[in-house]
């Protein structure tokens, strides 16, 4: 499809996006905010979609392929939140003191169950290509497989529920709340985290290979059209975006979090065929992407990720992205297996790669810090034994 | 400056202001009202939410935060504030003897007018005053709201002991349940479907008793069936014959009560603020009553407790 063709009708998507927003706006009060979500869904969408902000392909590209860039956006992400957190945190609690924490901030305790459940989820989004956020914005794409990934993802919500109490009674779910300002203050948590990242970033570059820019074969306006449109954005720059969709979320609505929509109905149809205990104990008191107990459809979770999908459907229309892929029935098994892994893992953990990796470590949670090892394990591990089996299979 | 000009100005000063004075006057204050005197020193607003994060997104501008679950109960002990944590309260808010209170908050008020029921219980008398219609009309009239947390000069404050006169306590109730006190009406401003006894608490809530019910003799009067459409208070004509037509008229003492007591200080407000009845609120409410050991409850619905 021609260029001019293609972002006509990426215009016309992003457009009726803006038009749905506007009109969900207009009935005033609440319903406000639910258009904020759309609207920030759908950046997010773009942003994610033109950056290739994917948690799994960034970590295979650094492991597999020794290219540095996606991780690098990733930890831009986190730097570039975390700052903007703290200037909101500043406003809102002007000190730390020890008795509160920053109303919705995503900070969890730090608990077996997080542990086990990062790992679960580090497996499954290995096995399944993507973690949950990125099979939003891969749906965008047309990749059909993630249909299969995120209906696994809603069964592993079932599983994750059916199992909790079990934890729960085991002692595994609950943990101490670590929120770095409580302990070190809000200078000392800053000047920690970036100086993690520090580490991070240096590790990152010393082990991946300098990547050339391609060579851009032509200048002037049709080249810059095509950096914007067609090419991949530059993966800091996505980093820095995502951090700051990040903040203004958190600002106006609530902290960025994909799973908790998929999560209330999970936890809605498994009630009603009466799969699950009365009470989930304590589930509701902790932070995270927690599950909404509302009779409304949509939450504005509902918003934000239908937001994202439309973005991502948008950016993937300009760029030539957008190829409707009918999975192989062996894409089918992994996706739906990797998926089940990954929604017991984001419900277990108390949400996922976006929820309490992102939005936590951002936050100053160390249970964020604590998801990002366990499931990095899970998902280097599970690329590791996976190509084994792939060799094993085709030798 | 002349003495036509100065009096000129004085006219006009009384005239415009005459309106401000004028709305003062009631137990409410409009959304338009508050938006005028923002920055009228002598008027502190207060909010009283309920949902985490709602205050700090964005608030009435100069509004005091206060956290219902720490701030104007006993942390520890079932029971409100301490006189000298609200002492403490009011007077890092800088409120002043002469200082108009207004209160609001989300989900229709419910938890500012349990706020004004605790600053009535501690003599804060008439200056204390409810936000009509609340954070619901202040958003849906679009007008401002800011993120910034304003600080004022402390002020040192002193207020009387708690008012016995406006709390109902178990025994209290229990005197009316048996017949001992048949003079007091038991409002039970619960659902009809939490009131019959078919459910113990309102969907999405977890159930805090093992008894369903009610208490014995007390009518059912659902809160909203004292607010329009738009979060606003009926008028006390209106409030009036709708209570009048569950034989509450104002000729016997009155007792309010719900699940945890705040919905109850919404109708609190409703009969002892509006409409000027002796009322009494029971914060105690079904939790403390469904739960006591050999206390009657009429249980309509029969739902027996299953224990889970």
């Amino acid at each position: 499809m021609i260029l001019s063709l293609r972002l006509a009708l990426s215009g016309l998507v992003l457009a009726g996006l803006a038009l749905l927003a506007l009109r969900i706006d207009s009935a005033g009060g609440q319903s406000r905010q639910l258009a904020f979500a759309l609207l920030t869904g759908g950046a997010l969408g773009v942003v994610v979609q033109r950056a290739r902000f994917c948690f799994l392909c960034n970590l295979r590209d650094l492991v597999e392929a020794r290219d540095p860039r996606g991780v690098l956006s990733i930890l831009a992400a986190l730097g570039t939140g975390l700052l903007g957190y703290f200037i909101i945190f500043g406003m809102w609690l002007p000190t730390p003191s020890a008795d509160r924490l920053p109303p919705t901030a995503h900070i969890g305790p730090v608990s077996v169950a997080l542990a086990l459940g990062a790992f679960a989820f580090g497996i499954g989004m290995a096995t399944a290509g993507s973690c949950i956020s990125a099979h939003f914005y891969r749906l965008g794409e047309g990749n059909i497989a993630s249909l299969f990934a995120l209906a696994g993802a809603f069964v592993g919500f079932v599983l994750g529920f059916m199992s909790w109490n079990r934890l729960f009674m085991a002692d595994l779910t609950d943990g101490p709340v670590i929120w770095l300002p409580h302990h070190l203050g809000y200078g000392g948590s800053l000047a920690l985290s970036l100086a993690a990242l520090a580490v991070l970033t240096a590790f990152v570059l010393r082990h991946g290979h300098a990547i050339p820019r391609p060579p851009s074969g032509s200048h002037g306006p049709v080249a810059g059209f095509r950096s914007v449109f067609v090419e991949r954005w530059p993966p800091v720059l996505g980093g820095v975006l995502v951090g700051v969709i990040g903040t203004f979320a958190y600002l106006r609505l609530a902290p960025l979090g994909v799973t908790s929509q998929l999560g209330t109905w999970a936890r809605k149809s498994a009630s009603s065929v009466h799969l699950l205990p009365d009470t989930l104990y304590s589930l509701d008191t902790f932070r995270g992407c927690a599950t909404a107990l509302t009779d409304a459809f949509l939450t504005p979770n509902g918003y934000l990720v239908g937001g994202l999908v439309f973005g991502s459907f948008g950016a993937a229309l300009a760029s030539g992205k957008f190829t409707l892929a009918i999975p192989s029935l062996r894409q089918v098994a992994r996706s739906l297996l990797g998926g089940i892994l990954m929604g017991w893992g984001a419900m277990t953990a108390l949400g996922c790669t976006v929820g309490v990796l992102l939005s936590g470590i951002q936050a100053g949670a160390l249970a964020g810090w604590v998801f990002l090892v366990f499931c990095t394990a899970g998902a280097v591990g599970g690329l590791l034994v996976l190509r084994r089996i792939e060799s094993r299979a085709s030798s | 400056m002349t003495l036509k000009s100065w009096l000129g100005g004085a006219v006009l000063a009384i005239s415009t202001s005459l309106p401000v004075l004028a709305a003062e006057e009631g137990p409410l204050v409009s959304a338009d009202w508050l938006q005028q005197n923002l920055d009228n020193p002598k008027v502190r607003v207060f909010e009283v939410s309920v949902d985490p994060g709602v205050y700090e997104r964005g608030h009435i501008p100069g509004a005091v935060n206060i956290r219902w679950h720490t701030d104007l109960v006993d942390p520890v002990r079932r029971d409100i504030a301490s006189e000298e944590n609200f002492e403490k309260l009011l007077g890092a808010a800088g409120v002043d003897k002469d200082t108009t209170i207004v209160l609001y908050g989300d989900n229709n008020n419910w938890f500012a007018a349990w706020g004004a029921w605790v600053f009535n219980v501690y003599g804060q008398g008439d200056r204390v005053k409810l936000l009509d219609g609340g954070r619901k009309l202040w958003e849906a009239k679009g007008l401002p709201l800011d993120s910034s947390v304003p600080s004022y000069t402390e002020t040192k404050v002193d207020v009387p002991a708690a008012d016995k006169s406006l709390r109902a306590r178990f025994p209290d109730v229990l005197k009316v349940a048996e017949g001992e006190d048949k003079n007091t009406k038991l409002v039970d401003i619960r659902s009809p479907k939490e009131f019959s006894g078919e459910i113990v608490a309102p969907e999405g809530f977890k159930e805090l008793a093992v008894r369903a019910g009610h208490i014995p003799t007390a009518v059912n009067f659902p809160w909203a069936k004292a607010v329009n459409e738009d979060g606003t208070f009926k008028s006390k004509e209106d409030l009036q014959k709708a209570f009048a037509e569950i034989g509450i008229d104002g000729s016997q003492p009155i007792i309010t009560y719900c699940r945890i007591g705040e919905r109850s200080s919404h109708t609190w407000f409703a009969l002892a603020r509006i409409l000027g009845y002796q009322v009494k609120n029971y914060d105690g409410s079904w939790t403390e009553y469904g739960n006591s050991v050999g206390a009657p409850i009429t249980n309509l619905a029969g739902t027996v407790w299953q224990g889970k």
